[in-house]
């Protein structure tokens, strides 16, 4: 799976962390203080150039930001039907930066570091006893490490289907997916139990 | 939560990830193209249960916050964060919990195959219909100051579409219990 990680050596790529994030909480909260259209519009030129000044390439960050926009796109629009140009700009406005804003950060932040601050987060929580902090670190590499193997076992079940003639449904689908899936489980857990990898009671 | 519940929870995160991949389908009765990814989310509570399937929930959406393309269309990153449909990323959470909770309490072993069904049924129908709407309804209505009667009828168009997803988790919930059975039982 590729990340949506983007190599540079920007103000942003070096930040820590820990810094951005907060950040980018705070301009979430701020902007949507923000009612009318001028400080709105300004917003949205200076989150507009900060995701410039990565260097991204416009081709690229309209592949990335598209699927986001559009649905924006599509709520501006509808509360333009519904309501007054004013509300739909606003719309518009605040959800593009806070979306621009996002995306830098993410495009700067390494995977290996949001699992550190997350990790790093989770450490009250651990000591109530609600979660253990490594095991996020652990869950995450699992899900990568199984995607693409769902995949070929999803291909396989459809030319299975193919084979006897019938036709793929999604029902047909997921039931042996699901199963052929989850089956995994106790060999896996018996791995990583057997390797002392939770190191647990 | 042990190691096999974590395993369990990470690979059903996973098949929600690869529902995502799938390209989305029309059917005809139904305005718009329905994705698979959100069927995904009922049937890990039908599947899991409660508390196994709502990691799994987070555990996707944890991915696509840390800058994982694993949403649906490719979407990842802070950025689906920041849109309007956000309020149903954070519905799956809760869609998922009540969508196990029900299936846990009110599907029985020693049910007939058809009450089993129907108990799946209205388990995805209450988690993963009417509590994502909820969240996504009200998250939309706040977000973008439409108001909640504009924003369900904005919202009106999807609903077909995962009313017959609930059906689907019902018979898929059925058959993944009969063939291997996970959810914890209570009475």
């Amino acid at each position: 799976m590729k990340t949506l990680y983007v190599e540079g050596d920007s103000v942003l790529h070096r930040l820590p962390p820990r810094v951005k994030l907060l950040g980018l909480a705070a301009a979430g909260i701020a902007l949507f203080f923000f009612r009318s259209i001028p400080p709105l519009a300004v917003a949205a030129l200076i989150s507009a150039a900060i995701y410039a000044s990565l260097g991204i390439g416009l081709r690229h960050s309209l592949a990335r930001l598209r699927p986001i926009f559009l649905t924006i796109a599509v709520v501006a629009l509808f509360t333009l039907l519904v309501g007054s140009a004013e509300e739909a700009a606003t719309v518009l406005l605040r959800l593009t930066s806070l979306m621009l804003l996002a995306a830098a950060v993410t495009a700067t932040t390494g995977i290996g570091d949001f699992i550190d601050e997350i990790t790093l987060a989770a450490r009250p929580l651990e000591r109530l006893g609600l979660v253990k902090a490594a095991d996020i670190g652990l869950s995450i590499g699992l899900v990568i490490r199984f995607v693409p193997e769902i995949l070929d076992r999803y291909r396989a079940i459809k030319d299975a289907h193919r084979a006897r003639g019938l036709k793929p449904r999604i029902l047909t689908l997921a039931v042996p997916l699901i199963i052929l899936t989850l089956k995994n489980a106790d060999e896996i857990a018996a791995a990583i139990d057997a390797r002392g990898i939770r190191a647990q009671k | 939560m042990t190691t096999r519940d974590l395993v369990l929870a990470a690979l059903f995160a996973a098949i929600i990830v690869a529902l995502g991949l799938l390209p989305p389908i029309t059917l005809g009765f139904i305005p718009v193209p329905i994705t698979a990814q959100s069927l995904g989310v009922m049937l890990a509570g039908v599947v899991l249960g409660s508390k196994r399937g709502t990691v799994a929930v987070l555990l996707v959406l944890l991915l696509a916050a840390i800058g994982l393309p694993v949403l649906s269309g490719g979407r990842g990153g802070l950025a689906v964060f920041a849109a309007p449909t956000t309020g149903y990323l954070i519905g799956w959470v809760f869609a998922a919990f009540v969508t196990g909770y029900i299936a846990e309490h009110f599907v029985d072993r020693s049910q007939t195959g058809f009450v089993q069904g129907v108990n799946f049924f209205l388990a995805a129908l209450i988690g993963g219909v009417a509590v994502l709407y909820a969240f996504g309804i009200t998250y939309l209505a706040l977000v973008t100051g439409l108001g909640f009667s504009k924003a369900f009828l904005g919202s009106l168009a999807f609903i077909p579409g995962d009313c017959f997803k609930a059906v689907i988790a019902a018979l898929a919930g059925r058959a993944v219990m009969v063939g291997y059975p996970l959810l914890p039982q209570r009475a």
